[in-house]
């Protein structure tokens, strides 16, 4: 607001801890250390936060450098606030098999969806372009 | 500077007493010598002519050996002449050539004269005498070798001026510098503060540091006039020497060489900041600029981000445009090895210069990296609101402790810690220039940031100052991206581009002036929008003031203009009369031309409706026929009229049918309307064909359309008279050489024996046919068979057809042999054969 009053900029977020949101689906969690006009993102003690169904774990990346273009959404993370989630803190290890397994149900799923519809006759091309995750 | 205070206050800690005191007596004494007591402002040179003539009455023995190495100091220039004044002849004053400028003779005589021992011996002496405790020791010995005789006096002197000389501003190859910086010194001294204003570190090293300390302190640009070469290799240079290897500094004359000389030499100060900041150099403006007419090169894209300087931990020097005689306390003057952390020096520039200039710095960054920037600034923000003890960065609080207390603090980087003696309606930093907000929402703004600030700030500002790694992004380079981010707000047109701030503010102005009293005056503020220039984007051709004319030079940016073609119209009173008249007789035909082919059109249109007549006749239904009639019989008598020139003239007027037939599609035109036409006119225009047919031939070469007329013309031939046929054929023969013309061309040959045959058709059948009443028909049969024998078979173009009664027409009048003759010619097949 100092700089650039009337418009949003992301220069009163320096220095805070952020909670971003990526186009592949990563959720990383870190201060905000630079910003630049195409709102490239500059974090420190990024943590990369995988969740499965009721449980996240933590996967520490240090610094993270993110291109503008891939950021879906950013917030600042109050660190004031008391943390009172439903969540599951579980090691990393934990979190990634789960996230594995949840993959690989996602998969099986969706072979089985493509295979029902070639028997109807029907295909819906894959859109290669889309962000899914 | 202070460095080399502090190297001289550790000189004066490890060397020993008695040296010192020796020399700082002697050299206080030729100073009082030299220039008397005080300063004086003369000349050395004339200075040193009256010392020379007061030294020769006094004597040379006396003052030698005391001279030997007092003068060794910068000095020592005048103190030998003063001392080598002593020598009886004064040519060997000037032999010694200290005064006079041509330095590198005296090494040589030195050498020359003392020989090659005392050169050993001189050289030892160098070393020596480059430290300041040994120097003491060596003075004591040297009034020994040299007596008062001229000769090993002379080379003695030699040898002390050398071995004074060398040491004292650069090594040996330097000899010119050598001899200049001591008088060089000496200049400065009565120029500046008194040499007894100095405190006494003895060294000669300390009393030439001394030298630049005072010399730079006052005004350090201002002495740039003189002695140019000596400022600049050495005026600025920084001892460069790390704390740490002080102690080593009598063991290695090479480090007191550094010392005095310093680091190859830095530009000033003030070019040195605009040096740097690359990305914010003005270009040269546009007429100068080497790439005449292109758009100034810029080094660096504009895009890029702000440079950080360089990083020399040790170069402090920039941020001390004024002498700040500091020093740190003596355990804190050596920074660790690796300073991860800041440096004391460093530390106190840096707190020196930011702070003392507010909060936006105007280009000079500091020095430092990214992390020791953002430490300081930790730090320094940290400490001022606890003013408790010293954050762990900073080395030696107690001496930083003034320059915290003084100036606020800088809050404009950081909005969390507002100071504890902030005024409550202290607006932040709003840079005007950039925006230009509603003032109710710029009130809207201040509110929102103080209440939010408010809230947050104790917290915010404790969490931020235990975060060793904020502030990493410098002010600098935050202001450069909303740089960006305003330029992309800047707008010709606000109430296109950010239609609704605009409307949501005049509504609310509106509304607060119908709440409140209209007596406020904060409610008549207008709402400034910024506007950005328009800038012109025309080409203007590059022009320097007071030349004529345009330059030539052009690039790819910057192509060449053109030509100015002027348009100009011609008046009689311009242009020669030829030129118009040429002019007129183009644009004559011009229009002439146009009007044709618009006449052509219009009966065009004509002919098609009569064409159409029949089709629409037939189909229109019984009410509408006779309406159709009409308007049929309107059209066709248009069209006769069409062809006729002038309308008062009942007949069809032959230019009119030429200009007509001049145009491909009016003879086109002219082929269709033939049917339509009435007997007399059609009769008329074959008429006038025929008689203009060798300029219609030869407007016809590139079209050959003149075929097309072929048919209507034979069709409206057998329809014709004996004596209109034979007018035709009269005109078709016209003027001498035109049937030979007319043979000349296809159509022609075909309207020939159109004729013919018609003639003949009409005298075969017809026994009452009027064709033999006159001679005519027979004698024009004859000219043409005349002209047809003797016209060459090259030129006798093949005819559409041949119509078979042609061969009986020419039996009639030509007798055998030229029948013979003629169908061998044109082909005719013997019918009767």
């Amino acid at each position: 607001m100092n700089y650039v009053p009337g418009t949003s900029s992301l220069i009163e977020d320096i220095d805070k801890k952020h909670l971003v949101l990526l186009r592949d689906g990563r959720t990383l969690i870190g201060y905000l250390r630079s910003i630049d006009q195409f709102a490239n993102l500059v974090f420190h003690q990024t943590v990369e936060r995988i969740h499965v169904g009721k449980k996240f774990g933590d996967i520490p990346r240090g610094i993270f450098i993110v291109r503008g273009e891939n950021v879906v959404l950013l917030g600042e993370i109050d660190v004031d606030r008391p943390c009172d989630t439903v969540l599951q803190q579980v090691s990393i290890e934990e979190i990634l098999e789960e996230q594995r397994l949840e993959q690989q149900a996602k998969q099986e799923t969706e072979k089985v969806k493509m295979q029902v519809l070639k028997d109807r006759g029907l295909s819906i091309p894959k859109a290669d372009n889309l962000d899914e995750y | 500077m202070f460095r080399f205070q502090s190297l001289d206050d550790d000189c004066t800690l490890e060397e020993e007493d008695e040296g010192h005191v020796e020399e700082e007596d002697e050299i206080d004494q030729f100073n009082d010598d030299t220039f008397g007591a005080g300063a004086i402002d003369d000349d050395w040179q004339e200075e040193h002519k009256r010392l020379a003539e007061l030294d020769e009455r006094d004597g040379l023995g006396a003052g030698l050996g005391g001279g030997g190495l007092g003068g060794e100091s910068d000095l020592g220039g005048a103190d030998l002449s003063s001392s080598a004044c002593r020598l009886p002849p004064p040519p060997s004053l000037s032999a010694l050539g200290f005064s006079s400028s041509s330095s590198g003779l005296p090494p040589q005589d030195a050498e020359d004269r003392a020989g090659e021992g005392d050169l050993a011996e001189s050289l030892a002496r160098l070393i020596l005498d480059a430290d300041p405790a040994i120097a003491g020791v060596g003075a004591a010995e040297r009034p020994g070798p040299p007596p008062g005789s001229s000769g090993p006096g002379l080379s003695a002197l030699h040898r002390l001026d050398q071995a004074r000389a060398l040491p004292q501003p650069s090594s040996i190859p330097h000899p010119s510098q050598a001899h200049q910086h001591p008088h060089h010194t000496q200049h400065q001294l009565p120029a500046g503060p008194s040499t007894s204003g100095l405190p006494p570190p003895s060294s000669m090293l300390s009393y030439q540091q001394q030298q630049h300390l005072m010399r730079r302190g006052p005004a350090p640009m201002g002495q740039m006039n003189s002695h140019s070469i000596w400022e600049n290799s050495m005026g600025f240079g920084p001892v460069s020497v790390a704390p740490g290897l002080v102690t080593h500094m009598e063991d290695s004359p090479l480090m007191s060489i550094i010392k005095e000389v310093g680091l190859p030499k830095r530009p000033p100060q003030g070019r040195n900041d605009e040096g740097r900041d690359l990305s914010e150099r003005v270009p040269p403006p546009r007429s100068s600029s080497p790439v005449i007419g292109s758009p100034p090169v810029r080094a660096i894209p504009i895009g890029t981000p702000p440079k950080q300087p360089m990083s020399h931990a040790l170069n402090h020097q920039i941020h001390h445009p004024t002498a700040v005689h500091v020093r740190a306390p003596v355990q804190h003057r050596y920074p660790t090895p690796f300073p991860e952390r800041l440096s004391p020096n460093t530390l106190l520039n840096i707190a020196n210069s930011p702070l003392c200039r507010g909060p936006f710095p105007p280009g000079v960054g500091p020095v430092l990296s990214q992390i020791q920037r953002a430490q300081l600034l930790n730090s320094q923000v940290a400490g001022f609101p606890r003013g408790g003890p010293a954050p762990p960065l900073l080395p030696g609080s107690g001496g930083f402790r003034p320059f915290f207390g003084g100036p606020p603090p800088p809050h404009g980087h950081r909005m969390g810690p507002p100071p504890p003696h902030g005024p409550p309606n202290h607006t932040p930093p709003i840079r005007h220039n950039t925006t230009h907000l509603h003032p109710q929402h710029r009130r809207m703004l201040t509110q929102r940031m103080q209440s939010r600030g408010g809230d947050r700030g104790r917290t915010g500002g404790d969490r931020r100052s235990r975060d060793p790694y904020s502030n990493l992004m410098t002010q600098k380079e935050k202001e450069w991206v909303t740089k960006i981010q305003m330029m992309q707000l800047q707008s010709t047109d606000p109430y296109l581009d950010d239609y609704y701030y605009q409307n949501y503010y005049e509504k609310m102005e509106k509304r607060q002036e119908k709440e409140t009293d209209s007596s406020k005056k904060e409610h008549t503020t207008k709402l400034i929008t910024p506007q950005v220039a328009k800038v012109e984007h025309t080409y203007r051709p590059v022009q320097f003031a007071g030349s004529l004319g345009k330059l030539t030079v052009s690039s790819v940016n910057n192509p060449r203009k053109m030509i100015d073609a002027v348009v100009t119209t011609r008046t009689d009173d311009e242009v020669c009369w030829h030129s118009v008249v040429c002019e007129k007789r183009e644009k004559q035909v011009w229009n002439k031309r146009r009007q044709i082919l618009y006449t052509v059109e219009k009966m065009y249109s004509l002919l098609l409706e009569v064409q159409d007549f029949e089709k629409r006749f037939v189909q229109a239904p019984e009410e509408d026929r006779e309406s159709l009639l009409e308007q049929h019989k309107n059209n066709t008598v248009q069209l006769c009229n069409s062809l006729r020139e002038k309308e008062w003239e009942d007949r069809v007027s032959d230019e009119q049918c030429v200009m007509i037939m001049s145009v491909r599609k009016g003879k086109r035109l002219i082929s269709r309307i033939l049917p339509f036409l009435p007997a007399p006119q059609a009769a008329a225009v074959v008429m006038a064909i025929a008689r203009n047919l060798p300029a219609l031939a030869k407007k016809d070469k590139q079209d050959q359309v003149l075929c097309w007329l072929v048919e209507p013309v034979s069709a409206v031939i057998q329809s014709l008279s004996s004596s209109t046929l034979t007018d035709l054929l009269q005109d078709l023969q016209g003027s001498e050489g035109q049937l030979a013309s007319v043979l000349h061309n296809k159509f022609g040959v075909t309207l020939l024996y159109l004729i013919l045959s018609e003639g003949e058709r009409m005298q075969s059948s017809d026994p009452n046919c009027q064709l033999m009443d006159d001679n005519r028909w027979t004698e024009l049969v004859f000219s043409v068979t005349r002209e047809l024998l003797s016209v060459p078979s090259s030129s006798l173009s093949p005819p559409l057809f041949v119509p078979p009664n042609l061969l009986s027409l020419f039996s009639r009048y030509v007798d055998r042999q030229r029948l013979e003759l003629l169908q061998d010619k044109l082909q005719i097949s013997d019918l009767s054969r």
